[in-house]
């Protein structure tokens, strides 16, 4: 499926982007002969057929692991491999983050089922849940500024991942977390309330089941009940869900990290729309499908770990 | 209230009759379980004022959304202009209306085609079954793989703006996620007395599924499609941000705050009203589906009795 997704994009990709297209208004213009010869030798020359350029970066793919060049001649590999971690830092802080505080305000609203607490908390994530990410950022940027003028100094930085001056382990980890503030609390705010909603719901189907029932009559108190039994259950889909999720949140990123100046995948993204990078294009298709794939694993194992009737052979 | 509304004990002591009762209908029953939710009707009013908002606000407007006012570059608030003017001298207020207007045409027409596109496909795959059956969930896991934000942006990015034409990919690149999820629920409508009732009887398979199967998950595909609107507005609203979408002179709610975003510490105004639009829409929205949903379900017990 990911072999036949990754190439079908390649072909597509080809007939939407035209790498000859950089060219164009250039000064002095550029002739015919010395386009063909930029782009030939980087395998992005419509003077060659499109099987054979397909084969060619199909084969260096299998062969040498090699995803190509973009039209400026920059390694896919490289890029992809540097970026990936950028994005990673931001996006797999903020799935962990949003997760835990899902499942705390779930457990915690279920078992005040309908209560104050429970209603607040239902009217927030409605809400939350349906800001829209890119009006989230910008809002977090505007207060986010509004701080730094207050304070005087700049506590937050609303660009970039880290800054380049800086050395010393201690800083740099203090930079790092100042750069990385406020997109996860961007991503956070827009992701926690899908897992509350899920995590409240299947704890109520399960709070009143006999098993919570008998561990209570059996002398538990009523949080370790629902810690301890009811929860371990009601866990289940919600990591299955969560798993699922990290291809789209890595995806969904894109506008967070063009927002907040990250070079990411997300902006990887849309630098390669923009330059007619084709092989860039295609990578990052095949990088989603992958996460896809590892996603569906995720949730495989997360199944077998956190449910007890499942036994691996 | 008439005088003898209240029921008195029936029963074999007693010598009381059953007072006649105006049996509810389906609908009022709907609405009556519905208008006890208040966020949802709060939702539902909030909707329909930003959708008179879209319709009459451009007739009420002094300018043009694309007229270019010369004497008022980058304006704050004020009498002249409602909602203040961009640098280069379009006035907010009609281009928030111009923009709400097109975000809630790309919506709509978004929503209604996914949502009568994946009820269709959905259900015909599992009522006729064997080959179709399996050729349609093999292209909607086919679809699934495939990165669909990408192909959405390199389309759109290639139609050059044009609202019809990123509706229609949309469409294209959004039925396949209900479609799968409405082929779970009628595979057990496929095997109702009903239906086999009706194949039996010489119904036609198409009309089995319109007809039979289709309104019997009528309250999901509602549900469906106000849900389908929050997501089309907020993929629109990324498109359209990141240069991707409807493109100038035309504007939607995320062109404007994608324009607005770049000025946002030195003329605020441009960012918080069409923002404010846009959260507006989509919470109503979502309101009044999480209403609807409450309606519908027979188990709910949200709020109240019926």
């Amino acid at each position: 499926m990911i072999v036949v997704a990754t190439n079908l994009t390649y072909f597509l990709a080809w007939g939407f982007l035209d790498p000859r297209n950089n060219y164009v208004g250039r000064r002095p213009p550029l002739s015919e002969d010395q386009i063909v010869q930029l782009l030939q030798p980087r395998n992005l020359s419509d003077t060659v057929s499109l099987l054979e350029r397909w084969w060619s970066w199909f084969s260096g793919i299998i062969f040498r692991w090699d995803w190509g060049v973009s039209p400026v001649g920059q390694s896919v590999n490289d890029q992809v491999a540097y970026r990936m971690w950028v994005s990673a830092e931001l996006v797999l802080g903020a799935t962990i983050l949003a997760t835990v505080l899902g499942i705390a305000l779930g457990v915690y609203t279920a078992s005040r089922q309908y209560k104050l607490a429970d209603r607040i908390g239902q009217a927030t994530s409605i809400i939350t849940m349906n800001i829209n990410i890119v009006v989230a950022a910008l809002g977090i940027v505007l207060l986010a500024i509004g701080f730094n003028n207050m304070v005087g100094t700049t506590v937050f930085f609303v660009t970039g991942s880290a800054s380049s001056d800086v050395t010393g382990f201690f800083p740099i980890i203090i930079d790092a977390l100042q750069h990385l503030i406020l997109p996860t609390v961007a991503l956070v705010i827009i992701g926690y309330a899908g897992t509350h909603f899920l995590q409240r719901s299947l704890l109520l189907d399960n709070i009143n089941a006999d098993y919570v029932r008998t561990a209570r009559a059996k002398g538990l108190t009523k949080a370790q009940a629902i810690r301890k039994h009811a929860l371990r259950t009601s866990l289940i889909p919600v990591a299955t869900q969560v798993a699922f999720t990290i291809p789209t949140v890595f995806m969904g990123a894109i506008l967070t990290e063009s927002i907040f100046g990250w070079n990411g995948m997300g902006r990887y993204f849309l630098e390669t729309i923009a330059k007619n990078d084709i092989h860039g294009t295609v990578a990052i298709a095949a990088f989603g499908a992958v996460l896809t794939a590892i996603g569906a694993l995720l949730a495989d194992i997360a199944v077998v770990v956190l449910d007890p009737r499942v036994r691996v052979s | 209230m008439p005088r003898n509304s209240i029921q008195p004990a029936v029963g074999p002591e007693t010598t009381a009759i059953r007072l006649p009762r105006k049996r509810m209908s389906k609908w009022e029953l709907y609405s009556r379980r519905f208008r006890r939710n208040r966020p949802a009707v709060a939702g539902l009013v909030i909707f329909a004022v930003l959708v008179l908002f879209a319709v009459v606000a451009p007739l009420l407007a002094r300018y043009d959304h694309i007229e270019l006012d010369f004497l008022n570059l980058g304006e704050p608030p004020s009498g002249e202009h409602w909602l203040g003017t961009t640098s280069a001298g379009n006035d907010t207020f009609a281009q928030v209306a111009i923009g709400l207007q097109r975000s809630l045409m790309i919506a709509v027409a978004v929503s209604v085609g996914t949502t009568v596109i994946s009820a269709v496909v959905g259900t015909a795959a599992a009522y006729f079954s064997g080959m179709f059956e399996r050729l349609t969930l093999l292209l909607i896991h086919f679809l699934m793989v495939v990165p669909t934000f990408l192909l959405l942006a390199m389309f759109s990015n290639d139609s050059g703006g044009d609202w019809r034409t990123i509706s229609l990919i949309m469409i294209l690149i959004g039925w396949f996620f209900p479609a799968r999820v409405i082929w779970t629920m009628a595979l057990s409508l496929r095997e109702r007395e009903y239906v086999h009732a009706a194949r039996y009887m010489g119904v036609p398979g198409m009309k089995i599924v319109l007809r039979h199967m289709l309104p019997n998950i009528g309250s999901l595909l509602v549900i469906n499609f106000t849900l389908g609107v929050v997501a089309a507005v907020m993929i629109e609203t990324g498109l359209s941000f990141l240069g991707f979408g409807v493109k100038i002179p035309d504007v939607s709610l995320g062109s404007l705050i994608g324009s607005g975003a770049n000025t946002i510490t030195s003329a605020p105004w441009l960012f918080y009203f069409p923002a404010a639009a846009l959260t507006l829409l989509t919470v109503s929205m979502a309101l009044v589906a999480d209403g609807l949903r409450d309606a519908f379900d027979p188990t709910s017990a949200a709020g109240g009795r019926a």
